[in-house]
């Protein structure tokens, strides 16, 4: 879950609410975050207080815990290039300006102090590149030694994690990139982005379940340069398949050169719209598991705040059961968009190809 | 509570409703497919997943939607 730090207190931008609950029944309160007894809540502000940990987060941190500032680089026309250790260390440096809440926590934008302006582009490691690195790392530290295995010595039966590795690899290879994308030459030289593809989706929204962890995919700019990576395998394969000639022909689709007018935009269109459905595919998918569990874990602090400490206490095992039901789903989910990522990719390259194939067959 | 909010509300209901009346339909056909020739159930079961991931794409992409009128308002 994308930010497992669930506070309830009010923060600076929320204002004053006037207090629904008294103290002592906050002291007893059983399922409360420890964090709350430093503020109020007024109900209708649970959801979008909950739902503000889905986003982007300038510091790490595991449950309440501050584990650790992230660095902050800044690119200005006006200030020029800067770099700081931490949001704390830029803020004390006095260029740069940042919002920060009653926990300490920094909000972005970045602005530039001497006007008051927002920086012209914010290059900082957020908590969610931190994920990615971290993916990108274990990915490249299991293949390199499981290879480094094989290497050693190749006619050995492979034993332990790397038989889980192999039979993940092989799976991948016989049913989701050779039957789809048609060209074995092409497959196999693809074989290694896809395999790549897999373990790094699967490892950024497994990430997002564990606690403490960031949800990766969850952002549409880390889905959109998937979706945009994808978009230059598929187009450069068809082209290095088929020819620049014949690609270019493909955007007629077959029709007869007067219907230049109206197929061209379509094609034109079609092009960029599988990479884009890929990016909103993963990108709802991971976020959206995630604000229906944190719904529901809102419900408790809800009727908790709203209707008293017996309701919230009643409404708890519902509540927590339906959770766990809803974080279970999201482990298939997370396994089925890694999965529905590769393959469609893989499908849309074999769709390239083959509509190539195609009309090749017909030029004859 | 305005407008605004209740129309992403029943926009996503709409959504739904397509989309669960398409996937709906996409199983039962695997299914039929699955019980007359259990022996393509590999091929079915890839085809139908591939097929219900476009469906819940167009799915998305309205709530998608949804979401930008609550939150961009």
């Amino acid at each position: 879950m994308a930010g497992n730090n669930i506070y309830l207190n009010q923060s600076t931008e929320h204002g004053n609410y006037p207090s629904h609950t008294t103290n002592e029944a906050q002291a007893n309160h059983p399922v409360e975050n420890p964090a709350q007894g430093h503020g109020q809540l007024a109900p209708g502000d649970v959801f979008p207080t909950l739902l503000s940990n889905l986003g982007n987060h300038r510091q790490i941190s595991f449950f309440n815990a501050d584990i650790s500032e992230l660095p902050v680089i800044i690119y200005d026309s006006k200030v020029g290039f800067h770099a700081y250790s931490s949001s704390s260390s830029m803020v004390n440096q006095k260029l740069f300006t940042m919002h920060q809440d009653a926990h300490g926590h920094f909000h972005p934008p970045i602005r530039r102090a001497v006007d008051n302006q927002p920086v012209s582009l914010d290059l900082s490691v957020t908590s969610l590149i931190v994920f990615e690195w971290i993916a990108i790392i274990v990915v490249v530290f299991l293949f390199g030694w499981v290879g480094r295995k094989y290497k050693k010595n190749p006619t050995k039966a492979p034993s332990g994690f790397q038989n889980a590795l192999e039979s993940l690899v092989v799976y991948l290879r016989d049913e989701v990139v050779y039957p789809n994308v048609g060209s074995v030459k092409s497959a196999k030289t693809l074989l290694p982005y896809f395999i790549g593809l897999f373990c790094f989706i699967l490892l950024c929204n497994i990430f997002g379940l564990i606690p403490g962890g960031h949800t990766a995919t969850g952002a549409i700019a880390v889905t959109g340069a998937l979706a945009i990576t994808a978009y230059f395998v598929i187009n450069i394969t068809a082209i290095k398949e088929a020819g620049i000639g014949h690609w270019l022909k493909h955007l007629l689709g077959g029709a007869p050169i007067w219907l230049c007018w109206i197929m061209i935009p379509i094609e034109i269109i079609s092009m960029f719209v599988k990479p884009f459905a890929l990016t909103i595919r993963l990108f709802a998918n991971m976020t959206a598991g995630h604000v229906v569990l944190l719904s529901l874990i809102g419900l408790i602090f809800f009727f908790r705040l709203s209707n008293g400490l017996g309701v919230g206490l009643a409404i708890t095992p519902i509540s927590v059961g339906f959770s766990i039901f809803m974080y279970i789903l999201e482990l298939l989910v997370a396994f089925l968009q890694a999965y529905i990522f590769t393959i469609l990719t893989a499908v849309f390259v074999g769709l390239a190809i083959g509509e190539h194939a195609h009309e090749e067959e017909h030029a004859h | 509570m305005d407008l605004g909010t209740l129309g992403a509300g029943l926009g996503a209901g709409i959504t739904v409703l397509g989309a669960g009346l398409g996937i709906g339909r996409l199983a039962a056909a695997a299914l039929e497919a699955l019980a007359r020739q259990p022996e393509i159930a590999g091929d079915a079961r890839t085809t139908m997943i591939i097929a219900a991931a476009l469906i819940e794409g167009v799915a998305l992409f309205s709530c998608v939607i949804c979401m930008l009128l609550v939150v961009m308002k």
